[in-house]
């Protein structure tokens, strides 16, 4: 009788040392926060807390809305694990993803007048070599020079949104917006297929297919095993014919390349059109979010749809409750830091 | 010729006004990573310096005070740094990200109230004798004084770092906690002390940007000074005398691209910005050959943080 009450208490307990333990005091520590955030502001937290959950996932519009977000946050979280896998610190999905947009956007107007079945394809090439394009400049500086990535993708952040302001006050600006920074309407052509009437579109398919095919390159195949001997010991992988710096180059471009998939998206579905403030701060979330999944593709999945549903909720929120929307800024750093701070004390493990 | 002299001066004591925020997160920043800990998160201390200060200042009606008030956000928003890499022993860049999210939702949320508020200044050195002195008066006058300030703490730091005892355990830490262990210290208190102070510098260059250099608070007004600071210690080689060439880079990029824009050069304004960007990036470029072809300079204790992404 004793016996039989006893195991599941030691599972339980059992359970509640190893990694599922982490996770939950990671999340009981940050609803806590959150209410307390809420509190010291004068709110009704517990009713706020409710409303938030309800706004994220409450209803298949808010479902929808939720993983309207999650799109661009996992293709840039991808664009930070990816080099992760080699060791390298990008935090440059942010102006990856521009660049993406910038390029893509670039294709459409230059074959504006061309069927669907042109226009897409080419859209969504410009996008990924524009991406990729900035991906692969810090990892040139990086294996050229030994230029750390970490410095680099950030200062190049902030020029490729410039850039970005650039074309849509000037050349590419639309002659009929009446002087608002802005491209022309993306024609029917060039806006990405969404599914079941929402906005929830194929940047979504693009990022989890992208996950799945990650993970099983990196974990299955052999270039997955040279990136982790490359990683631990350069020299070692060097001598078994894995060449570093090429690999360097490898996971940069496909980073930025998927970073500029989740660009160009933006542009066509969700704004149909270029223009400023495009994406402000999804590439800060996605490299958030490779973090708290600890640099694994398939767990960067679910994180990245909480991660949504915070964005979206803070959106309706701001609407509804007047809630400011940096308060999305403050609750995602401080579920960062929580993680942060009992993922290092937890042992100090690689994997949780 | 007298024309092309004024307007380089012009130019020149520009780009030390426009630097001056940078220069004293560069001197900050030297003096963490001196002890081996790189701190991102100066970003976001910047900006919480700035809407801390501007806000007090608004207030109180006294500007020192928002000087005073950013120097004590900086510190306490670095203590986050603290917490999360001397007593959990999270990764250094990541910890940095994180302080950065959180100073800059932390200020767009706090200082919403304060936008378009209107500040007394700290004044300048017009209508004293320094504005007398001839030739150089019309350029000295404008000088404001936390430019001053940042100018003296170079010295002060450099006579620190390498002439007191304290300053030789400060850079004997970064290269080795061993070798600080053995001395009888406790390199924590260090590296504790040393991203105290890297707080205290950047709220200080906060406050310099919103309260004296613009007297103006924006969301997101420091627009990665801080990250360009960051890199720009890596230029100076962790030098705070170099601190100051490699400062005025940025400043000077910046006086730059505003007086091309003043000229009527045709060219976008939104191309220009990049340069307050992209010219401390290639310089950080030529920066890393040298570093490499003489292999000195960087903290011996950074290298290890540079390498590993967990």
């Amino acid at each position: 009788m004793t016996n039989a009450t006893q195991l599941p208490v030691k599972l339980g307990l059992r359970l509640l040392r190893g990694p599922a333990g982490a996770v939950l005091g990671m999340a009981t520590i940050f609803v806590v926060a959150t209410l307390a955030f809420f509190a010291i502001n004068g709110r009704e937290a517990v009713s706020l807390f409710q409303e938030m959950v309800m706004g994220a996932f409450g209803d298949s519009y808010s479902f929808s809305e939720t993983l309207v977000k999650t799109a661009p946050i996992l293709l840039t979280a991808l664009a930070v694990a990816l080099p992760a896998r080699l060791g390298l610190i990008s935090v440059g999905g942010e102006g990856q993803l521009y660049l993406g947009a910038l390029f893509g956007t670039g294709a459409v107007l230059a074959a504006v007048d061309q069927p669907g079945w042109i226009l897409m394809p080419l859209m969504l090439a410009g996008a990924m070599a524009g991406g990729a394009l900035w991906g692969v400049i810090p990892g040139l500086l990086k294996t050229r020079l030994g230029v750390n990535e970490t410095i680099s993708t950030l200062l190049l952040n902030y020029v490729g949104i410039l850039l970005v302001s650039f074309v849509v006050h000037g050349p590419w600006k639309n002659p009929n917006s009446l002087g608002w920074p802005a491209t022309i309407e993306f024609p029917a052509g060039a806006i990405l297929p969404q599914f079941f009437d929402t906005r929830v579109h194929m940047g979504l398919v693009f990022g989890i297919v992208a996950a799945i095919i990650l993970h099983i390159l990196v974990t299955r195949s052999r270039w997955g095993l040279g990136l982790q001997v490359s990683r631990s010991n350069p020299r070692v992988g060097a001598t078994a014919g894995i060449s570093y710096e090429r690999n360097v180059l490898i996971v940069m471009a496909v980073g930025g390349l998927l970073a500029g998939l989740a660009g160009i998206a933006e542009a066509s579905v969700i704004q149909n059109r270029l223009q400023d403030g495009l994406a402000s701060g999804y590439g800060m979330t996605g490299f958030l979010v490779a973090w708290l999944a600890g640099q694994h593709f398939l767990r960067i999945i679910p994180l990245s749809v909480l991660m949504g549903g915070l964005l979206a909720s803070a959106d309706s929120l701001q609407l509804y409750a007047q809630l400011p929307k940096a308060s999305a800024d403050i609750l995602q750093a401080l579920l960062f830091i929580i993680v942060l701070a009992v993922a290092s004390l937890w042992g100090r493990r690689r994997d949780i | 010729m007298e024309y092309f002299a004024t307007e380089l001066l012009t130019l020149l004591f520009a780009a030390l006004r426009s630097a001056t925020p940078v220069l004293a997160v560069v001197l900050g920043e030297a003096m963490t990573q001196r002890s081996g800990v790189i701190n991102l998160g100066v970003e976001g201390q910047m900006l919480l310096g700035a809407m801390t200060g501007f806000a007090v200042a608004s207030v109180t009606g006294d500007p020192w005070l928002g000087v005073m008030a950013a120097c004590f956000a900086g510190i306490a928003l670095s203590m986050v740094h603290a917490i999360l890499v001397l007593g959990c022993g999270a990764n250094q860049i990541a910890s940095g990200v994180a302080v950065l999210i959180l100073g800059g939702g932390l200020s767009a949320y706090y200082g919403t109230p304060f936008v378009g508020d209107k500040i007394d200044t700290l004044g300048n050195l017009n209508h004293t004798f320094v504005s007398d002195i001839p030739l150089l008066g019309q350029f000295l006058g404008p000088i404001t004084p936390t430019v001053l300030i940042t100018l003296l703490a170079i010295p002060a730091i450099s006579i620190f770092l390498f002439r007191t005892r304290t300053g030789l355990r400060w850079r004997s830490t970064g290269e080795s906690q061993d070798i600080t262990r053995n001395l009888g210290h406790n390199p924590v208190h260090y590296q504790l002390a040393a991203i105290a102070f890297g707080g205290l510098m950047s709220g200080f260059a906060g406050a310099a940007l919103a309260v004296d250099y613009t007297a103006n608070w924006v969301e997101g007004m420091t627009a990665g000074r801080g990250l360009v600071a960051v890199g720009l210690v890596i230029v100076a080689r962790w030098n705070p005398w170099y601190a100051l060439p490699a400062a005025l880079l940025f400043g000077a990029s910046e006086a730059l691209n505003l007086k091309l824009q003043s000229w009527g050069v045709n060219i976008s304004p939104y191309l220009l910005a990049t340069l307050p960007y992209m010219i401390p990036l290639s310089v950080l470029m030529l920066s890393y050959r040298g570093l490499r072809a003489s292999g000195g300079g960087m903290p011996a204790g950074l290298s290890v943080v540079f390498q590993s992404a967990r």
